[in-house]
């Protein structure tokens, strides 16, 4: 191993989706160096894939105020939210939809000018901002931003640990350059993680190939505590095939009737094959304008019980209608709907086939509102930050959710380095870095046990079945036995064939494992705990919500075990 | 793609650090129905060449990263069909990092050059800004651009000529649209080698997201040439 | 339920590499007919010297290709779809700078047929049809 590169920046910020770049532009505004790292492309995250729409209290809708987007988040989140992260998120949404147009996005306008506004599953008025460019035109003007603000843009640096000081705060970042097989130590003040979320953990997913939790397990790692590690969200209706593009959200139900404009109509209605309309059994008063964990859970039963096609998925029919607007609206989707089902589908004129698919890791790790962690130093945003959502998330409240904390994290990633400058400079541990850094090279040039892609493969699928959708007690813990064993034998026999150091995929993938593993226990763990069933967590063996469980679950690290224990809800006030 | 039932791929290796001039290697992949490009360089990956490099990430046609040449033509690889007889190579004319994987650093040191921001002078004010729907239209159909610098590679003035290539002449053209925007995009595109562009429309062809690069440049070339508002 | 066929749906770009890349074969039609025509109009130049211009007349011994090249009449088919090709393209470009926009891939495929039946109305003028 060739000796670590050593740079010096204020903060460092892993991750550039919609909150590391937000965090990036505040913190640099606010006078402090920043780098911010992307594992691989910088535009290729979560947030370039997402549909961009933004809930906010703007105004277009008088019968709206701050208190109901609140109200609705809380609903919403099952009596999991912290309230003080729900509250900041409805009352700083619109100056961060404000922010964004300042950079240069353009929120689709109405002929008066104003926004256009429509319906999000689950909320009680319409108050959801758009733009046709969705999260790629939000991550493109963001981009632009940082580029003319001239902050540095790292590609292919992969944060794979973070470096703590004797007293426990942060005191730098083990970096690998992924190009050039390369390690770099950045020393630095703050750390923020924003990293996304865990949708690979999981077959069929919404996410990009790179969310595989990194930032979660290094913060587990660091002496950081996560929470509500059980929710994770599954979007309801996604492509069925090809396999290229299945799991890949199809928005919501209500895009594909009036009920995107007016929340008294029909949303796309789904039938299974009996051409019954299963919703009415579960939510009769929202119908398909149902929050996101009742539909996907109302399809898996649905699929899980037979009453699904041949290729796993349930019919959704959409309203003929609203297929002009969903078009000019929407056209990316069109397209898709196009290239992947045909014609008659794109067209709104046959039954478009969905499926449930991971898309939105509800937990994360455990912050205040100003993004702060148990560890000094250590920061956390966006979906990799856990307790703003609770146990389910409105659709819409990703984007401002970015954009809030994001700017959040930026301002007290400053005030920590201010804090810092005045003591002595930290530094980490050389030696500490080495023997990390070390650590992560033992696969390399290993042949002869089994590929990393491999045991991907069987983990997600084991994910899926066990730890998804629907759950239970027997088998939680059986997986968490498999975990075990994963852990013990299989991760450290791993082969990584490859004799270059420059892009090895298998490298990158074997770490990626370690972290994947590292949160998939916590996620198994927390599921466990909770003996009921709330929002996106649902067990077959207590299947109904029981009030003394209106706890959070908060996992930790203690040595190699994991440490879990309730936190008790303050009592909401309204 | 119905009846063949094996892939045969060239694939071009090359390794900086091996020292070995860039090579093409034969793999064969059975057939599955449907396979895009990307799913037969992962089951390539996965079960053939446990070295080779390659980028993808969303895997849908938004992020733009996996961009290559398929039989000479540059497409996304993600979205491409697959072919039975299909030779990829990494998207040229851009420096390779390894096997399929491109350096962008060119690319991304234009954009930060072309400085795509609105003039914003003072702090955000508290109100809306006024921007008619036909504009917000516009102006965020071109923002949908993916950066996949597809039309940049497929474009013969980019080869033949001092021509930075269709996709920044695009950017150049949204930040014309915008109603805050403070700088002369139209000088920022002949700096650029407005001019340059045959009008063949090979950009819009293969453009994965369905904008038209040419288009934009005929209308920044208007606006030269005829002056008036942009 | 109103008038859906009529809305237009986005493309299909997953055949990219199937298909011809019209902006290629446009460029080098047009590249080439712009050669051969300089071409044609230079052999015509050294044809119609030899013919005419006194101090020439020492090549029509010499250049015995000559004879052969000129009486080849299916190079005037050629020609004009040549000439054909190369005005009305080189007018589509000047036009869509002006502002009219052309479907690229009609507009080829029209101005090809358009200069294939002038080459075939030449070849059958020669023909003596």
């Amino acid at each position: 191993m060739d000796q670590i590169e050593v740079r010096k920046v204020d903060v460092v910020i892993a991750g550039s989706g919609g909150a590391g770049m937000r965090a990036a532009i505040e913190a640099q505004e606010r006078g402090c160096s920043v780098v911010m790292l992307a594992k691989g492309p910088a535009r290729a995250n979560h947030t370039r894939m997402a549909g961009g729409r933004f809930n906010a209290v703007s105004g277009m809708n008088t019968k709206d105020s701050v208190q109901a987007f609140y109200q609705d988040t809380l609903d919403s989140g099952a009596g999991m939210c912290r309230p003080v992260m729900a509250r900041v998120l409805a009352e700083e949404a619109m100056d961060r939809a404000l922010d964004l147009e300042f950079y240069g996005l353009t929120w689709d306008r109405t002929e008066d000018q104003r926004y256009f506004v429509s319906m999000t599953g689950g909320g009680s008025f319409m108050r959801t901002l758009g733009s046709r460019d969705e999260g790629i035109g939000i991550t493109e003007v963001m981009l632009q931003q940082l580029y003319a603000r001239r902050i540095p843009v790292q590609e292919f640096h992969m944060l794979v640990d973070v470096l703590r000081g004797e007293d426990g705060a942060v005191e730098g970042c083990l970096v690998l350059d992924i190009k050039c097989g390369k390690w770099i130590a950045y020393q630095c003040s703050v750390a923020i993680i924003a990293t996304g979320g865990t949708s690979q953990l999981y077959q069929t997913n919404s996410g990009p190939a790179i969310n595989t939790g990194d930032g979660i397990a290094i913060a587990l790692r660091a002496g950081a505590t996560l929470v509500d590690m059980e929710f994770m969200q599954f979007i309801p209706i996604s492509f069925v095939y090809p396999p290229s593009i299945r799991g890949y959200t199809l928005l919501e139900p209500a895009h594909y009737g009036k009920r995107h404009v007016n929340p008294n109509a029909e949303a796309g209605i789904l039938l299974n094959t009996r051409g019954e309309r299963f919703v009415l059994k579960h939510d009769p008063v929202r119908r398909e304008g149902s929050t996101r964990d009742v539909l996907a859970r109302a399809i898996m039963l649905e699929i899980l019980e037979g009453r699904g096609t041949p290729e796993g998925g349930v019919l959704m029919m959409p309203d003929p209608d609203v297929l002009e607007d969903f078009i000019k609206e929407r056209p990316i989707y069109s397209k898709r709907l196009l290239e992947n089902y045909g014609e008659a589908q794109a067209r709104f004129q046959a039954p478009i086939q969905v499926v449930p698919s991971a898309l939105y890791t509800l937990g994360g790790v455990y912050v205040n509102e100003d993004c702060q962690t148990s560890v000094p130093g250590l920061l956390a945003a966006g979906e990799a930050a856990g307790g703003v959502h609770g146990a389910n998330r409105l659709g819409g409240s990703s984007m401002p959710d970015i954009q809030v904390f994001g700017r959040r994290a930026g301002i007290s990633a400053v005030a920590r380095v201010h804090e810092r400058r005045g003591g002595r400079i930290p530094a980490f541990s050389q030696s500490q870095a080495a023997s990390l850094a070390r650590a992560k090279e033992r696969w390399l040039g290993q042949t002869g046990g089994v590929r990393p892609v491999e045991v991907k493969r069987n983990f997600q699928k084991l994910m899926s079945d066990h730890v998804g959708l629907v759950r239970s007690g027997p088998k939680l813990s059986e997986t968490l036995r498999t975990f075990k064993d994963l852990n013990d034998q299989v991760l450290p026999g791993l082969s990584v064939q490859g004799k270059s150091r420059v892009l090895n995929r298998d490298w990158m993938e074997a770490i990626e494992l370690e972290n994947m593993l590292s949160v998939a226990q916590t996620m198994a763990t927390a599921s466990l705990m909770r003996e009921e069933s709330r929002g996106a967590h649902f067990r077959t063996d207590f299947p109904d919500t029981n009030p003394d469980w209106r706890v959070n679950i908060l996992v930790s690290q203690n040595g190699s075990r994991l440490k879990v224990e309730r936190n008790d809800m303050a009592e909401v006030v309204a | 793609m119905n009846n063949a039932e094996i892939i045969t791929v060239d694939l071009r290796r090359f390794d900086p650090s091996s020292g070995e001039a860039p090579y093409y290697q034969r793999f064969e992949i059975p057939a599955q129905p449907n396979m895009r490009v990307l799913d037969v360089i992962r089951a390539i990956y996965e079960t053939k060449c446990a070295d080779l490099s390659f980028q993808y990430a969303c895997r849908i046609g938004r992020c733009g990263t996996c961009s290559v040449k398929v039989n000479g033509v540059p497409v996304l690889a993600c979205q491409e069909r697959a072919k039975p007889r299909m030779r990829i190579e990494p998207l040229s004319p851009f420096p390779v990092v390894r096997d399929l994987v491109i350096d962008r650093g060119e690319v991304e040191s234009r954009y930060v050059d072309l400085n795509l921001v609105p003039a914003r002078g003072s702090p955000r004010g508290e109100d809306i800004e006024r921007i008619t729907p036909v504009a917000a239209e516009q102006i965020c159909n071109l923002d949908r651009c993916i950066s996949c610098m597809i039309c940049v590679s497929a474009c013969p003035a980019v080869e033949e000529r001092a021509f930075d290539g269709p996709a920044f002449m695009l950017k150049l053209r949204q930040l014309s649209l915008h109603p805050a925007n403070g700088q002369d995009r139209v000088e920022q595109a002949m700096e650029g080698g407005l001019m340059e562009c045959f009008g063949c429309d090979a950009c819009t062809q293969l453009c994965p997201t369905d904008l038209s690069p040419a288009q934009a440049i005929r209308e920044l070339r208007r606006v030269k040439v005829f002056g008036g508002s942009q | 339920m109103n008038g859906t066929k009529t809305v237009r749906l986005p493309r299909d770009t997953t055949r990219q590499a199937e298909s011809l890349v019209i902006g290629r074969a446009s460029r080098m039609t047009h590249r080439i007919t712009g050669i051969a025509i300089v071409l044609f109009v230079l052999v015509h130049l050294v044809a119609q010297s030899v013919l005419h211009v006194p101090a020439f007349s020492a090549w029509k011994t010499r250049a015995t290709w000559l004879p052969t090249l000129v009486s080849q009449n299916w190079i005037h088919a050629v020609l004009l779809f040549a000439i054909v090709f190369h005005t009305l393209y080189g007018l589509k470009l000047i036009l869509s700078d002006l502002g009219w926009t052309f479907d690229y891939r009609r507009s080829f495929l029209l101005i090809v047929g358009i200069s294939i039946l002038f080459g075939i109305r030449e070849l059958a003028r020669y023909a003596g049809i």
